[in-house]
């Protein structure tokens, strides 16, 4: 209940490449994007508890999903190879970036860099 | 039919997915020997195809995937759209939408691959059969299914009509293996004397033994839906003279795959290809009738339809293009493996081949058939366990060819090619220590001839 509640508002899936732009690139709070696959079995463990951890935030960070068979000019744009890939971005830079599954504590330390620096 | 993504269709709808679900057969079999060895599962042993096939097809898209990062890597441009050629120099594409993309190049590949064939001729077969396409990408469970093929030989490599009975017998294995009710209907068999005959003969009489039907030398009439949704089909007996019905779950053809070139426009642009096949006519460089306009793979007359072959053949182009390379692509004895429930690998040439070139007084065939050592403690038949390695009877006694059934025959043979490849001899291999307990050992054993007449069957240590 907790995760799905204070959740809606501060998760998105991006629907286009402009999609992107307004809500990602011009956002101006900081976002972390999950790129993530259907044929993933990783990224359906990262998802979940990212969001959860986003939602601890307290709305100063927003999380954007970007599926990348769906956005695949997007995903390459990017250079995802590997996923789940997750980005920081801030003010339309990517500050930051890692790659694969990382527990709640090292997405609680990764956000709060993102929201602190 | 299924479309897919960018990895051609050995990652699509061939070789992986199909060796995946040839594995998940294998672990069927291997589940019901483990009581042997003291495990105790308890029987029946039920499989879920919706978790193999979610499997086996995330795991293709993973590849897809890869396969565009690779692209990407490399700076090689991506369109993703259907093309055709508009002059000798330039590729008209379109997209699914319709939007039209022009690009021009000094030279251009075509690697289009074939599609599956249907028998048009028989009534119902567009509308309600698949083909392996399909199969591979069914996300429920296919139930009893019946398999056509026309033709009965084993043969990948050069196989003139591109008929695959090896897709069939393939399929047919793993739907057996995972437990559905399988059937395999062909029309015609090879006739006796022909030595894939024999190897034939003996993939499939061990597929029967193992639980697939067959109804050899017959073909379909008629394809009609039922109001129960399954498919009834009426066939006619050759051999009997009588028409027979039963009804299935799934119909899947597999009467060779054909090269989707109507498209192109190749006769605008001059390439030629053969009439009766529809394949792109090349040389030894890979070109085509127009210097400037390659062909690779599975589209080009007289070639394996192999993955291996139309990579190397691929690199091999590109080095002589833009390195200094003048290296052509050698398509002798090329390994390959037929990924049935017993499985038939073989490198170089057939017995028949090797009588046909040199003549049967000079060629020794050794043989023997053995048995694995898994399969006695989980007490398992071994009868179709054989192997075969056709000699010149003079000049160093080279081997020609090495053919093999049996458990892992891919990882077996694998090593061998490259023996072949260096022209090794019998008296080479009786010097090769064979590794301890093994079956591959057993080719370092082999003594056995043909010729002698003798009992083939060799004993275990």
């Amino acid at each position: 209940a907790f995760g799905t509640s204070v959740g809606r508002g501060s998760t998105f899936n991006v629907q286009d490449g402009s999609d992107f732009q307004d809500r990602v690139v011009n956002s101006p709070k900081p976002v972390v994007v999950d790129f993530h696959a259907q044929w993933c079995g990783p990224c359906k463990i990262l998802g979940p508890r990212l969001e959860k951890m986003v939602a601890k935030q307290e709305g100063k960070v927003v999380m954007a999903k970007v599926d990348i068979d769906d956005h695949t000019d997007l995903a390459i744009e990017y250079e995802v190879s590997a996923v789940p890939t997750v980005l920081a971005m801030k003010n339309g830079d990517v500050v930051d970036k890692f790659v694969g599954i990382k527990d709640e504590d090292q997405l609680e330390a990764f956000l709060k860099k993102l929201i602190g620096a | 039919g299924t479309s897919w993504g960018v990895g051609g269709t050995c990652v699509n709808v061939g070789c992986i997915p199909k060796k995946l679900m040839h594995q998940a057969a294998l672990l069927g079999t291997a589940l019901k020997d483990a009581q042997h060895y003291g495990w105790n599962i308890t029987q029946p042993i039920h499989h879920t195809w919706s978790v193999m096939a979610q499997g086996v097809q995330n795991y293709v898209k993973s590849l897809n995937w890869g396969h565009r990062v690779q692209l990407q890597d490399k700076k090689v441009k991506y369109f993703n759209v259907k093309g055709s050629f508009s002059d000798p120099h330039t590729v008209r594409g379109l997209t699914k939408a319709g939007k039209e993309t022009i690009v021009t190049a000094d030279s251009i590949v075509i690697a289009t691959g074939g599609r599956p064939k249907y028998p048009t001729h028989i009534a119902g077969a567009l509308e309600h059969g698949i083909t392996s396409d399909d199969l591979f990408w069914l996300k429920e469970s296919p139930g009893k299914t019946l398999l056509y093929c026309v033709y009965m030989e084993l043969f990948f490599s050069i196989s003139l009509t591109g008929a695959s009975p090896d897709v069939s017998l393939e399929c047919a294995g793993f739907l057996t293996g995972i437990g559905l009710d399988t059937t395999v209907m062909m029309r015609s068999t090879p006739l006796r004397g022909f030595d894939q005959a024999q190897m034939a003969s003996l993939v499939t009489e061990h597929m029967e033994s193992y639980g697939t039907k067959f109804l050899k030398r017959c073909f379909p009439t008629k394809v009609e839906k039922l109001e129960s949704n399954r498919l009834e089909v009426t066939w006619k007996n050759t051999d009997l003279g009588t028409e027979e019905t039963d009804s299935f779950d799934t119909v899947m053809w597999a009467v060779g795959r054909a090269p989707d070139t109507k498209t192109l426009n190749l006769e605008t642009v001059g390439v030629k290809t053969n009439s009766e096949t529809g394949k792109i006519i090349v040389d030894a460089s890979e070109a085509t009738s127009v210097p400037h306009i390659y062909a690779i793979g599975d589209i080009t007359e007289g070639r394996p339809e192999l993955t291996p072959t139309a990579i190397a053949a691929g690199k091999l182009l590109a080095h002589r293009l833009f390195g200094q390379s003048s290296e052509l692509m050698d398509y002798d004895n090329v390994p390959t493996t037929v990924f049935t429930p017993l499985e038939y690998g073989c490198v170089g040439l057939s017995e028949e081949a090797a009588v046909q070139c040199h003549g049967s007084d000079n060629i020794e065939v050794f043989h023997a058939y053995y048995k694995p050592l898994e399969f006695t403690v989980a007490e398992r038949d071994a009868t179709q366990c054989y192997m075969k390695m056709v000699c010149l009877r003079e000049r160093g006694q080279r081997i020609l060819g090495l053919h093999f059934i049996g458990p892992n025959a891919g990882e077996v043979i694998q090593g061998f090619a490259l023996g072949i490849k260096c022209g090794a001899t019998y008296p080479q291999l009786m010097k090769t220590v064979g590794i301890h307990p093994t079956c591959a050992e057993e080719v370092t054993k082999l003594h056995i001839t043909k010729r002698s007449g003798l009992d083939a069957t060799v004993t275990g240590c």
